[in-house]
């Protein structure tokens, strides 16, 4: 990296809405059918036909722009960009271009230590294209309608974004806010957000932003961090050898880690944009923005400064609870019960509970698992009467069905054994069969302790209480 | 004797409930007087025999079981061929559409249909239903009943054609500019241009989104208020339409207050035009009307407005025929741009073409506030002068065209010419609002005479009362004889 | 008037033959003519129409076209897609 420069960013993200039907005609909103079966005349462009907006679409939109802190535009309308391609089966999309459903927001995002406030310029509804197939064995390029119609948010940011990993803090701050309102599948890889980059760079301290340029197809986190660290250093090395940088729109070759020029300037396209009028205006009462502002969940970022400030958690564990949605009201729902230490909720959800259910590859609502459950389960736990080693076995039975931890350390036999009178035999037996350890005991090499409790422990089948087979331990050698 | 051909839907309804006639006997003297005056009228691209008998005889089934029929059923009707019917060709007159079969039918055919009407066929119109005279289709010339070498006005040639010659009592046409009117006027039928959003658009292919409205003719008021109250009406599939719904056409202009906008009798009008317009002003104000004048004085302004406004949408509108989901394709053996440039250019007739062109410059960086905007800026101008007339007068007298019809042939190489013969309907469409053509007279020639009348928005059953006031005043309307 | 029918036409995407484009340029310049008269009007409002509001469709959701249905008048297919000349990705 050129230090002499500065890298400006911004990020137009798509993201495809979760609504049951498309946007503008009944047809199923799904991913993943047998091509060209979730068509019908109007998404297929037929003669004649009219589009209906979907009353979800607006409604999905316009708690994205409350997330996004945007001003909401309550009376809007839709306009149709023009141009022909084989994917858009009317031979043009049907947006917004001068009255976005929302403007004028801000996006707070974690970037390592620090809260970088980024613009958002706008966010607007419009239909996504279909998909061409590119397949060697056809003489021609198939086209599948399945996605025409399916229902986009763009989301369009200030160039506000300083680096690679701002635009991918924002960019993952995005996708886990769609998830937290439900409204999207937020599934990059299913390509249900997709995004757009502009890149330019500038001598550090100018004012005047450089010429920038656009990059498409850039598909996954990773590809967005990579496609800016490789088009500002282009930029930089093509400023720093007295060359200029020409406006152009290129596309991002993740596999070969480059990109290559699509069109240049001189073939901008002209959209011929006009309000649609097959679709009037269209009113969101106040009332309506207000209810929808109302139904916002808490949103990551802020749940994550809370956990900090309120529970005393290290950012890094805060953010991984925040991050996904499930998981942090589950820890929310635990904490409120009041009856535990959070840190302690924290430990669980983060370690084995997030084992498992990356193991089983399930969610923690595709689990038995409820908060009364765990705490309940953390509470035997702290009153001694099971040990962590037979939590473990308690936390897989209540993942797997709904039963109370109680009945599971009952049914098991897992109950802590702190009676020194069962446990004397074991210990007898133990300091029996180690007299090696027993004598490196007794010349002072006490930390040999911990291993013969280890091996107490094992002989209670992790039923005896270490602390107390610890004290007996130390006790009965100290009599020998 | 009176021919069953010759009867209105009204009067045939009438018949097939008395059990005087079936709907077989009807269906099958519609088709023989298809047959009998196409050579000479050529309306139809696509005659369906076969689904009008067969429609027919579910009619007569029910009929005999003693089952309550609808009110259009067994009545034979024309579609103009830009409805979408499903499994019958809609080729918009175009080569583009050739053989394009919907896989729907539009929201008024599913309602006819469920009427039991008969649909005897689709008719022909200007390619796309750009025109005004007819000549635009790709396939055939209509010609005008009352004299063949004559036009018989467009954009819905055929659908009016079809209803003068007595082919059929009712059709359907479509009217952006006026193309409902103008044949209507031409041909001596009556036509309503419904209030925008009245009527479903729901697959009628689109030529001008904000301004295409369908509509009904007849040979008298009765058939087209009862074709009207059977297609209008909200549709959820069509986002700009509203609820309405036909009231009781008294007939009696008792009281009303017509006003004429000296605008609409200017050097333009033929002064045939004009004193037959005037004549039955005075007629319906022996009627009891009053005639009051007013003023509309965007109205030269408005066919500027209607080419920019219906030429942009069409352009977009159009761009969907590129040869790859249905209709006419060009050359696939080259690139895609091969494949576009092909299917547009051979696809499209010349005029279609220029108004592709025209509505693509309208809109493109750097014209568009100049042309587009400005125009839409104007058609809000040119409604509020009509809200602010309403408030002077009940409705607005005018003449439909500024000629009688016109030659085959006679205005075809100056489409500005052409275009000027839409001055007095489009303002109707570019205000949104209802209006219909009756016939008022004849010219020297014998050639019918139209009438318009226009009214505020939804405000159909009072154009209808007015026009029947007239009818009834005239003893009816003339039927050309072939 | 100048109208650049190449252009014009590349956007449209129309072949307009060489020789017809002097045609094509007066006629369109004839028509846009008639808009040279229209008054100034002015305004900086997006075209927005608050008095005449569309409703919104419920997210229900109906059945979908059978594909055969769909690709019955395309003229050319191939695995239940429609084929168009290859595209360079």
């Amino acid at each position: 990296m050129n230090n002499n420069f500065e890298t400006v960013i911004g990020l137009e993200v798509h993201a495809e809405l979760n609504t049951k039907t498309k946007i503008f005609c009944s047809c199923e909103n799904r991913f993943g059918a047998e091509v060209n079966t979730l068509c019908c005349p109007v998404c297929m462009g037929f003669p004649g036909t009219l589009p209906v907006l979907n009353q979800q679409v607006v409604e999905s939109a316009v708690k994205m722009g409350h997330a996004l802190n945007c001003k909401i535009n309550g009376v809007t309308k839709q306009d149709r960009k023009n141009y022909f391609y084989p994917d858009l089966p009317k031979a043009y999309q049907i947006s917004q271009f001068d009255v976005p459903l929302c403007e004028h927001g801000y996006l707070d995002v974690l970037v390592g230590d620090d809260v970088r406030r980024i613009g958002v310029t706008r966010i607007h509804i419009e239909e996504d294209a279909g998909k061409l197939i590119h397949d060697d064995s056809f003489d021609g390029t198939l086209c599948d309608y399945n996605r025409c119609g399916v229902p986009l948010i763009e989301i369009v940011s200030e160039p506000d974004l300083r680096s690679a990993e701002e635009a991918k803090a924002y960019l993952e701050t995005i996708t886990t806010i769609l998830l937290y309102l439900g409204i999207s599948d937020a599934k990059m890889q299913e390509g249900s957000v997709r995004c757009d980059v502009n890149v330019s760079v500038r001598p550090k301290g100018a004012t005047e932003f450089g010429t920038r340029c656009e990059m498409k197809n850039v598909n996954s986190f990773g590809a967005v961090y990579r496609a800016i660290v490789y088009e500002s250093e282009r930029q930089m090395e093509v400023l720093a050898s007295g060359g200029t940088v020409q406006q152009e729109t290129r596309r991002w070759d993740d596999a070969k880690n480059k990109s290559i020029v699509m069109r240049s300037k001189e073939d901008a396209q002209d959209y011929r944009y006009f309000p649609d009028p097959d679709l009037l205006t269209f009113v969101v009462s106040d009332e309506k923005i207000a209810a929808l502002k109302a139904s916002l969940p808490e949103l990551p970022t802020a749940k994550t400064l809370r956990y900090v400030k309120d529970f005393g958690l290290q950012k890094v564990d805060a953010q991984l609870l925040s991050v996904n949605k499930a998981r942090a009201d589950f820890f929310d729902s635990c904490v409120a019960l009041g009856r535990c230490e959070a840190k302690t909720v924290a430990n669980w959800v983060l370690g084995d509970i997030a084992k498992l259910l990356n193991e089983q590859r399930v969610e923690i609502t595709d689990t038995a698992l409820t908060p009364e459950h765990l705490v309940a389960m953390i509470e035997l736990i702290n009153k001694g009467t099971i040990s962590n080693t037979a939590a473990k076995t308690v936390l897989e039975e209540i993942m797997a069905k709904d039963v109370e931890p109680e009945e599971v350390v009952k049914e098991k036999g897992l109950a802590q054994i702190s009676d020194t009178s069962a446990l004397a035999g074991i210990v007898d037996q133990v300091l029996a069969d180690n007299p090696k350890a027993v004598a490196d005991y007794k010349k002072g090499k006490t930390n040999v302790a911990g291993f013969l409790v280890g091996q107490c422990m094992r002989a209670s089948r992790g039923q005896g209480n270490p602390a107390t087979l610890r004290d007996m331990v130390i006790e009965a050698i100290e009599k020998l | 004797m009176k021919k069953l051909y010759e009867y209105s839907a009204t009067e045939l309804a009438a018949l097939l409930r008395a059990k005087e006639v079936s709907a077989a006997e009807i269906a099958t003297s519609s088709l023989d007087r298809i047959a009998a005056v196409e050579d000479q009228i050529d309306a139809y691209l696509t005659v369906t025999a076969d689904e009008a008998l067969a429609t027919a005889k579910r009619v007569d089934e029910k009929i005999a079981a003693g089952e309550e029929i609808a009110p259009l059923a067994g009545i034979p009707i024309a579609i103009k061929d830009n409805i979408c019917t499903k499994s019958i060709k809609t080729t918009c007159a175009s080569r583009m559409l050739e053989n394009f079969v919907p896989p729907y039918d539009a929201t008024v055919m599913e309602k006819l249909n469920a009427q039991d009407i008969v649909v005897t066929g689709k008719v022909n119109m200007d390619e796309f239903a750009m025109g005004g005279s007819c000549e635009n289709s790709y396939f055939k010339k209509t010609k005008n009943p009352w004299d063949t070498s004559r036009v018989p006005g467009g954009s819905s040639g055929g659908s009016a054609a079809a209803v003068a010659a007595c082919e059929v009592p009712l059709a359907l046409g479509s009217d952006t500019g006026g193309s409902v009117r103008c044949p209507a006027s031409f041909c001596g039928i009556v036509g309503l241009k419904p209030t925008y959003g009245a009527v479903s658009r729901y697959g009628l292919v689109a030529f001008a989104s904000s301004l295409d409205q369908i509509g009904p003719f007849g040979r008298t008021v009765d058939d087209v208020s009862l074709l009207y109250g059977a297609i209008c009406g909200r549709d959820v599939r069509d986002a700009t339409s509203r609820e309405t719904a036909l009231g009781k056409v008294e007939g009696s202009v008792k009281g009303l207050r017509l006003g004429i906008p000296k605008e609409y009798f200017g050097e333009g009008i033929s002064a045939e035009v004009k004193a037959s317009v005037y004549a039955a002003a005075e007629q319906l104000r022996g009627l009891g009307a009053e005639i009051v004048e007013i003023s509309l004085p965007s109205t030269d302004y408005a066919l500027a407005a209607y080419y920019i406004i219906s030429s942009a949408e069409a352009s977009s509108n159009l761009a969907r025929y590129d040869g790859v989901k249905y209709g006419f394709s060009g050359n696939r053996e080259g690139t895609l741009n091969d494949l576009y440039l092909s299917t547009r250019s051979q696809g499209f007739g010349a005029e279609v073409k220029r108004r592709i062109m025209l509505g693509t410059y309208v809109l493109s960086s750097g014209y568009y506030d100049a042309y587009y905007k400005r125009a839409k800026l104007l058609q809000n101008v040119i409604a509020k002068e009509f809200a602010n007339a309403f408030t002077k007068c009940d409705a607005i007298l005018t003449p439909v065209n500024p000629t009688t019809a016109f030659r085959l042939g006679e205005k075809c190489d100056d489409p500005v010419q052409m275009y000027a013969s839409d001055v007095c309907t489009v303002t109707v469409n570019i205000a949104g609002l209802p209006g219909i053509s009756f016939p008022c007279g004849k010219d020297g020639a014998g050639l019918p005479i139209g009438m318009q009348v226009i009214g505020p928005k939804f405000s159909e059953t009072r154009l209808l009362s007015i026009a029947k006031s007239y009818e009834t005043a005239v003893g009816g309307f003339a039927v050309k004889e072939m | 008037m100048e109208i650049d029918v190449r252009h014009i036409a590349k956007l449209a995407k129309l072949e307009i033959p060489e020789q017809e484009i002097p045609k094509m340029e007066q006629e369109l310049s004839s028509i846009v003519s008639m808009v040279e008269k229209l008054p100034e009007l002015v305004s900086k409002d997006s075209l927005l129409d608050p008095e005449n509001t569309m409703e919104l469709r419920p997210d229900v959701v109906q059945p979908s076209f059978a594909r055969d249905e769909m690709l019955k008048n395309a003229p050319d297919t191939a695995a239940g897609c429609l084929m168009v000349p290859k595209v360079v990705e």
